[in-house]
């Protein structure tokens, strides 16, 4: 019997040397990443919270006069849920039916693959091109009869949202078993009930998931918007007239030389932030129960 | 004085034996390509058969299909008799699974390819020119290896997935769906939970639940493609034995790997090798005396 | 190219050659009991009793090998008709062996230096020699799939089935000495025994016909005469 055989070798010294180094390297190297988030989120909580809790920070607007009272976000929140709801009812439709041609209809063919590219390249266009390209071609043409406009917001934010949806949309449904499909068109079934019938439902969640995620993206837009329905004060809900939004609103207090403006613009970019996490917690809910079920 | 006859004395095997082998000069049907002669020779049909409708078969001419340049199913004529089993056994990439697939014409689902020649269900021709594809499919029906039941159905919904998807209007579809579940066995088993998921059953209730959505738009074949070859053993024998008793309402044609279930499962058995059919002929035949060296040498093993 | 089930082919071959071996057993078995009735050897006699247990040993042998090459690598088409084959051969390998024993038997009953006709020895002893080619015939033929091989059997055994009658008629008019017509009755037994070792051999070329052509008929038998079982 030899006499190695009755342990197995311990692991070296410089190894578990290594191994210690590697490991704080990467922790450390973590930590420094999450540094600056951990510093917004204090900075957001500690001075938004206290924005929060004066008077009237949800159900004012900010029309305050310029010595009196600033107001509340009211206009700015519903401002923001009213643009961005429209944005997505133009978004949504359109980008789940570009991803349908592409995973169902155009597959692998050239056209498809030019659609593609350019939603790629779409994702990467600054969310400023947007807005400029809706401010010419929208607003300086006076297009539906005034300038600036809440719907041509909307508008501008659609465009950013469509390419989102597009591609989180095509992953999802291409993630529907070709097996469904076989199965639906060998009962005999027309290919668009193969698609509303069995495609659509069984890729549902994701599709919401990807959806809502587009909206949160949408929500916290501010260059388009500064071109499209720019800033106003008052609440309205007249999508044909200029309209408030957080992202706005924040852009135009933090340059105030008021401090409780500039708090207000704490308490705003806290609330975009909260309402940002909520999308996306809904989201991944969503998500989780699916994979489940 | 007369000396006896001498009978040539055999030591006799035992008396039944001596009567088969006498009965019997040809241990396979030699030669005989009608799979219905092999069908009389066995043992008395099951109580009710021939109360089923009358059968509709499925005769393959010609058939040519590719896959973009590459030539996949070359001139294979095939007769597929009505309410028969008939399997189609060979190595892979033989082609028995894209002639199935052109038989309900799925295979031009696939980008680049296509097919060519006569496929007859009866006196219609599938490839004729006007042809609505989908009507072809209520026609024709297919289970595949995977058992694939809608995860966003119910397993009644499920069943009548394949009324809802073609836009039948049925008058009592409750009726329907039970009358499939209970053909192919499931009913008792689900009968009180009609309303949960369909994947929520096992492997082999899966595939059983795919047979009764196909069952239920009332098809005149059936072609089944490997539908046993992801279960367990067990299940695998209750699907074998569904076949069976399927065959008395349906034509039937199975591609499978395994050569012992279509030995088990089939009235005929094509042997297929690159494309072609090597050898079509009563399952018997095939596994006691071939014809062709190259199904000898397929069905003994000796390759694939 | 290696072939596929190389196991499973091997050892159903091992099984054949397990099977056609006892076929030379039976040869050496049937060589000692003729000596031993020519020459009434009754030692010799029983050493081919007790050597029938090497033969029964074997069927016991392959009977369980073909018993477990069915139950576990199920032979289809050739493979399958070469099982059913070894069958039907390893049991007309155990009757020869059977008939031998009885032909070893009839020795210490035939009696002492009881008196021979020279006739019937002489055609015992060609009988002799004749199911002896036979056997060996038999055994080249169904390891060669020889079928002409085969049906050449059916030939030599319209041969020995002559020798047979021809005995039974010489027994019969053998004359009135009670010890001959004793020994000429046994005789008669021996030549019934090599006759049915003759008829064994028969059923062997039927199986190698099967097995190649996988058409199975009966060559001769007293339903179905052939040209060859010619009527007295």
């Amino acid at each position: 019997m030899s006499v190695a055989a009755s342990t197995l070798p311990e692991i070296s010294a410089r190894r578990r040397v290594t191994d210690k180094v590697m490991r704080g390297t990467l922790v450390a190297g973590t930590l420094i990443a999450l540094v600056p988030l951990v510093l917004i989120l204090y900075f957001l909580i500690k001075r938004g919270v206290s924005a929060w809790t004066t008077s009237g920070f949800f159900t004012t607007d900010p029309t305050g006069s310029f010595f009196g009272n600033p107001g509340g976000i009211r206009s700015a929140i519903l401002g923001s849920v009213v643009m961005v709801a429209l944005a997505s009812v133009i978004a949504i439709p359109i980008g789940i039916g570009v991803a349908l041609y592409l995973t169902e209809y155009g597959r692998d063919g050239w056209f498809a693959n030019l659609v593609r590219y350019f939603v790629d390249v779409m994702t990467g266009v600054p969310s400023i091109m947007f807005g400029l390209f809706i401010y010419i071609v929208l607003v300086k043409a006076h297009v539906g009869g005034s300038g600036f406009s809440a719907w041509k917001g909307s508008v501008a934010l659609s465009l950013l949202m469509v390419p989102i949806v597009i591609r989180s949309a095509e992953v999802v449904l291409l993630l529907v078993p070709s097996s469904l499909r076989e199965a639906a068109l060998a009962l005999g079934a027309p290919r668009w009930r193969v698609v509303a019938r069995v495609v659509l439902p069984t890729a549902a969640p994701g599709l919401v998931t990807g959806s809502l995620l587009s909206v949160a993206r949408g929500m916290g837009e501010t260059a388009p918007l500064l071109f499209t329905a720019t800033a106003a004060f008052a609440l309205t809900f007249n999508l044909g007239a200029l309209m408030n939004s957080l992202p706005v609103q924040i852009y135009t207090d933090i340059q105030s030389p008021r401090s409780e403006i500039i708090d207000r613009a704490w308490g705003a970019g806290l609330a975009l932030v909260v309402i940002v996490l909520l999308l996306n917690v809904v989201a991944r809910f969503i998500a989780s129960r699916s994979r489940q079920a | 004085m007369n000396p006896p006859e001498t009978t040539s004395s055999k030591a006799p095997p035992s008396g039944a034996a001596d009567k088969t082998t006498k009965e019997q000069t040809d241990m396979s049907t030699a030669g005989d390509r009608s799979p219905e002669r092999a069908q009389a020779t066995r043992v008395a049909a099951k109580p009710g058969a021939g109360t089923g409708k009358a059968g509709h078969g499925v005769k393959l001419k010609d058939l040519n299909a590719y896959y973009g340049n590459q030539h996949a199913i070359k001139n294979v004529t095939i007769d597929f008799p009505a309410n028969e089993v008939t399997a189609l056994i060979g190595p892979s990439g033989s082609g028995k699974s894209t002639v199935v697939r052109c038989i309900n014409r799925m295979h031009e689902e696939i980008p680049g390819a296509r097919a060519e020649g006569r496929i007859m269900l009866d006196d219609l021709d599938v490839y004729g020119p006007n042809v609505d594809v989908t009507a072809v499919r209520r026609l024709i029906g297919m289970v595949f290896q995977k058992p694939n039941p809608f995860p966003t159905m119910s397993i009644f919904d499920n069943v009548a997935a394949g009324l809802r998807l073609t836009g039948t209007k049925s008058k009592d579809l409750r009726n329907l769906v039970e009358h499939s579940l209970q053909a192919v066995g499931l009913w008792d088993e689900v009968k009180d939970r009609l309303n949960q998921p369909g994947i929520g059953l096992s492997g082999g209730q899966q595939q059983r639940l795919c047979i009764a959505r196909t069952v239920a738009i009332e098809p005149e074949v059936i072609l089944m493609d490997e539908p046993a070859s992801a279960l367990d053993p067990i299940s695998t024998l209750k699907i074998e034995e569904l076949i069976d008793e399927l065959k008395e309402r349906y034509t039937i044609v199975i591609v499978t790997h395994n050569m012992q279930q279509a030995a088990r499962v089939a009235n005929s058995t094509v042997f297929m090798l690159e494309g072609e059919v090597i050898e079509h002929d009563a399952t018997n035949k095939i596994f006691t005396n071939p014809s062709d060296e190259r199904t000898e040498r397929y069905v003994t093993g000796k390759f694939g | 190219m290696h072939e596929t089930r190389h196991k499973f082919h091997e050892n159903l071959r091992a099984l054949e050659v397990q099977a056609l071996d006892g076929l030379d057993i039976v040869i050496q078995q049937l060589d000692r009991a003729l000596e031993s009735i020519s020459y009434q050897d009754v030692e010799l006699a029983g050493m081919v009793v007790a050597d029938d247990d090497r033969i029964d040993g074997r069927y016991l042998e392959v009977h369980q090998g073909i018993l477990s090459l069915l139950a576990r690598q199920a032979p289809v088409a050739t493979d399958l008709r070469i099982v059913a084959a070894l069958l039907h051969v390893i049991r007309c390998v155990e009757r020869m062996g059977d008939q031998c024993v009885n032909i070893a038997k009839l020795v210490p009953l035939s009696g002492y230096e009881a008196p021979k006709d020279k006739d019937i020895l002489d055609a015992i002893e060609r009988m002799g020699r004749l199911a002896r080619s036979q056997v060996s015939q038999a055994k080249q033929a169904f390891a060669d799939r020889n079928t002409e091989l085969a049906h050449d059997l059916l030939r030599q055994d319209a041969e020995i089935n002559r020798l047979n009658r021809e005995i039974f008629r010489r027994a019969v008019e053998v004359g009135d000495n009670l010890d001959m017509r004793e020994w000429a009755m046994f005789m008669i037994l021996v030549a019934r025994c090599l006759e049915r070792i003759g008829d064994n051999t028969v059923d062997i070329a039927e199986q190698t016909v099967f097995v190649v052509t996988g058409l199975f008929r009966e060559f001769a038998d007293a339903s179905t005469p052939s040209e060859a079982a010619r009527p007295l």
